[in-house]
């Protein structure tokens, strides 16, 4: 087999695992779609306030929110996105978040989640943000010296619940 | 006595490449917030690899060494067992695409299709780690279409320099000085 007939079927393999990839996905959106209420389109985010469930941070939303980014001090690279302050004022009044507010965002996949306050959330100096991950989906990252590793940020962000004291 | 496949020169050749990836991943930073940049540093030391140790394995050696190390120094988002299977699965693709287009690096197009090659398995073994785990679909709908791309775009890229530090390499002699080692 000559040069140029191997360079063709390897354009042609990379096209397929592409296509199978985008296929897979658009499967998997396709039966999210089927399942999800209406009010949670698939790859969204639902936010609960105190058990209720009270709106999906979607990407739309995206439009309406200012970029943040900081360097991180474990491996010097930039995590950029939205800030979580930003993200849950969209939908939850300010007037009803108080200082001591637990905000938790956790991963069902990942079994990780986080608990921060009001006050830490909203403090700017703290870059309470959702990174965008290689794949997709979002990551939550901050500078808070406690919650400032990878091991300590939660990667694939399926859920955000607002605990009032 | 038996022969072995890599001579000591050439392990130790592979050892220093599999570091330079991993020393590449953490020292050199890129101000492109775009997924998979670090593809351009990365299949660029793959793809200059494979030439200077011209034996099918050689990039698989470098990506397993190299995913060895960068799981112990805790490198990536996703756990050890990701980042090791990512690193691997790299090396492995690049030798493959490699040996089935002839095992000449030293020609462009093959350059750069192992670069793409070898980052795409990257990504790939990243989205089916996802996959397997249950993780979300992703938050934005274009978000994996745009990541694939900037993993081809990017490996293209490496591949395209491993190309031309290969070429330099040989304008320079090296490849001589290896010919006469041997």
């Amino acid at each position: 087999m000559n040069q140029n007939k191997r360079i063709v079927i390897a354009v042609v393999i990379l096209v397929v695992i592409v296509g199978a990839v985008l296929g897979v996905d658009f499967i998997q959106r396709q039966q999210a779609a089927s399942v999800a209420p209406e009010d949670m389109p698939p790859g969204s985010i639902p936010i609960f306030v105190d058990g209720k469930f009270v709106a999906s941070f979607v990407p739309d939303d995206l439009s309406q929110l200012e970029g943040a980014s900081f360097v991180d001090a474990e491996e010097g690279k930039t995590q950029e996105g939205w800030l979580l302050r930003d993200v849950l004022l969209l939908y939850v009044k300010e007037s009803k978040l108080k200082a001591d507010t637990q905000v938790t965002v956790s991963s069902s996949s990942r079994e990780k989640s986080q608990t921060l306050t009001w006050a830490e959330v909203d403090a700017q100096e703290n870059m309470v943000l959702f990174d965008l991950s290689g794949r997709g989906t979002l990551k939550l990252v901050s500078k808070i010296p406690s919650f400032d590793t990878r091991d300590d940020w939660v990667q694939d962000v399926d859920k955000i619940e607002v605990v009032q004291p | 006595m038996k022969q072995r496949y890599f001579s000591t020169f050439q392990l130790i050749m592979l050892a220093l490449f599999s570091a330079l990836v991993v020393v590449a991943k953490i020292a050199l930073r890129t101000p492109l917030q775009l997924s998979g940049h670090s593809g351009i540093f990365w299949m660029a030391i793959v793809v200059v690899a494979a030439r200077v140790v011209p034996k099918p394995g050689a990039a698989s050696v470098i990506g397993v060494t190299s995913g060895l190390l960068a799981s112990f120094l805790g490198l990536g988002d996703f756990g050890f067992l990701n980042t090791f299977l990512s690193y691997g699965m790299l090396g492995i693709v690049a030798d493959l695409v490699l040996w089935l287009l002839g095992g000449n690096a030293e020609n462009l197009v093959v350059a750069i299709l192992v670069g793409i090659f070898g980052h795409v398995a990257k990504f790939v073994v990243k989205w089916s780690f996802g996959l397997v785990t249950g993780a979300p679909l992703g938050f934005v709908a274009l978000g994996l279409l745009r990541a694939i791309i900037g993993y081809i775009v990017f490996g293209a890229i490496g591949g395209l320099l491993g190309w031309l530090t290969l070429k330099a390499l040989r304008r320079a002699g090296f490849f001589a000085y290896l010919a006469e080692k041997r």
